[in-house]
């Protein structure tokens, strides 16, 4: 079952456009490596659920995953075979909303070419480009 | 330890978001050096001169400003979105006898016997505060974690070859690396089963809702 909020002050929200590098969220906070976005983009439920069985098979026992992003907007859509008008469409899917630098997914306890494999085949199921980083050097 | 690298900067006079961005497309980072109650200073390094530096995990540095030699810890550096690049730098004026406090890496030597035995190690703590004098703070803690077994894990404690003079401020019983059981095939599929619990939607916040809640508690 897809990831979404428990309780939501509005049940749906507007398209909105997405600006700017991400100001929060770019660092590796709790494992060793992580995925960041290079685009803005949204991100589905199912899409995150769906890297997160991809990277589970692939690490299965050789590390930790941690889902970085929650998709707290939610999407509207119209039944299909409708004419237009008739107010808004019903909520539809939750989505993530990700920008540039934006750490997606990292992992812990596993060395850098099984991340990077990994982290390939989380890839191919994104709809923003993404790159592998480490973490930074303390200051 | 790390060998204390000169560096060089420069005063500006150039203050503000567009000056910092000229300086930055320059090939230049902007800087603040404060501290030992004196005024702050603006001044200005050469980005080449600062990566090796920031890189090789100095803490102080001798700041050459326009001639005049001064100690300095690295306080903060910010990174672009893509920590690709350098953005700014605080330095704080050390003595080198004044104690401060610093962030010291861990790194660990050994590989766990545990994860032979299906475990996963897992490091909720990457660097342990120290307060130490600023001219001797560590570059790094060794810890060896070849002897740690599944549900065995380490913490500040076990951490061994501290330096004289260095005291770690993070509390003794904080757990620094533990080697737990990989989840199970069985565990991963009840994960899944669970989810799948989840209502279609999610509940709304309304004003109705809330003095229910605060009803509910006030009967508490």
């Amino acid at each position: 079952m897809a990831l979404m909020p428990k309780r939501v002050k509005h049940r749906k929200s507007q398209r909105g456009r997405i600006r700017g590098d991400a100001t929060r969220g770019n660092t590796v906070a709790f494992g060793e490596f992580g995925l960041q976005s290079t685009q803005p983009g949204h991100i589905s439920a199912a899409t995150i659920e769906a890297c997160r069985i991809a990277a589970n098979q692939y690490i299965r026992g050789d590390g930790k995953l941690y889902i970085r992003i929650f998709p707290n907007k939610s999407v509207t859509a119209r039944p299909l075979e409708t004419r237009q008008g008739k107010g808004k469409g019903e909520p539809d899917h939750w989505v993530a909303v990700v920008r540039p630098g934006t750490v997606l997914f990292e992992i812990a306890g596993a060395s850098k070419e099984a991340a990077r494999d990994c982290f390939h085949r989380v890839a191919h199921k994104l709809p923003v480009k993404v790159r592998l980083i480490e973490r930074r050097p303390v200051a | 330890m790390a060998t204390i690298e000169r560096l060089a900067a420069q005063k500006r006079d150039e203050i503000g978001t567009t000056a910092c961005r000229r300086l930055r497309r320059n090939g230049q980072i902007p800087a603040n050096v404060f501290g030992h109650q004196q005024d702050p200073v603006a001044v200005k390094i050469v980005a080449d001169d600062l990566r090796p530096i920031i890189h090789g995990r100095a803490h102080v540095v001798d700041l050459n400003i326009d001639g005049a030699v001064e100690k300095a810890l690295i306080r903060e550096v910010a990174w672009d979105t893509y920590g690709k690049y350098v953005r700014h730098v605080d330095f704080l004026r050390v003595s080198e006898d004044e104690r401060v406090t610093a962030s010291v890496p861990l790194q660990f030597v050994g590989t766990p016997v545990g994860l032979q035995n299906g475990g996963i190690m897992e490091q909720p703590l990457h660097a342990v505060e120290v307060e130490c004098l600023a001219i001797a703070i560590p570059d790094v803690f060794k810890v060896r974690v070849n002897e740690l077994d599944v549900d065995d894990s380490l913490s500040v404690s076990d951490i061994k070859d501290i330096p004289e003079g260095v005291t770690i401020l993070d509390p003794p019983e904080s757990v620094i690396v533990q080697v737990v059981p990989a989840p199970t095939e069985e565990e991963l599929e009840a994960e899944l089963e669970e989810e799948g619990a989840v209502p279609a939607e999610p509940e709304l916040i309304t004003r109705e809702s809330d003095e229910d809640e605060e009803e509910s508690s006030s009967d508490d």
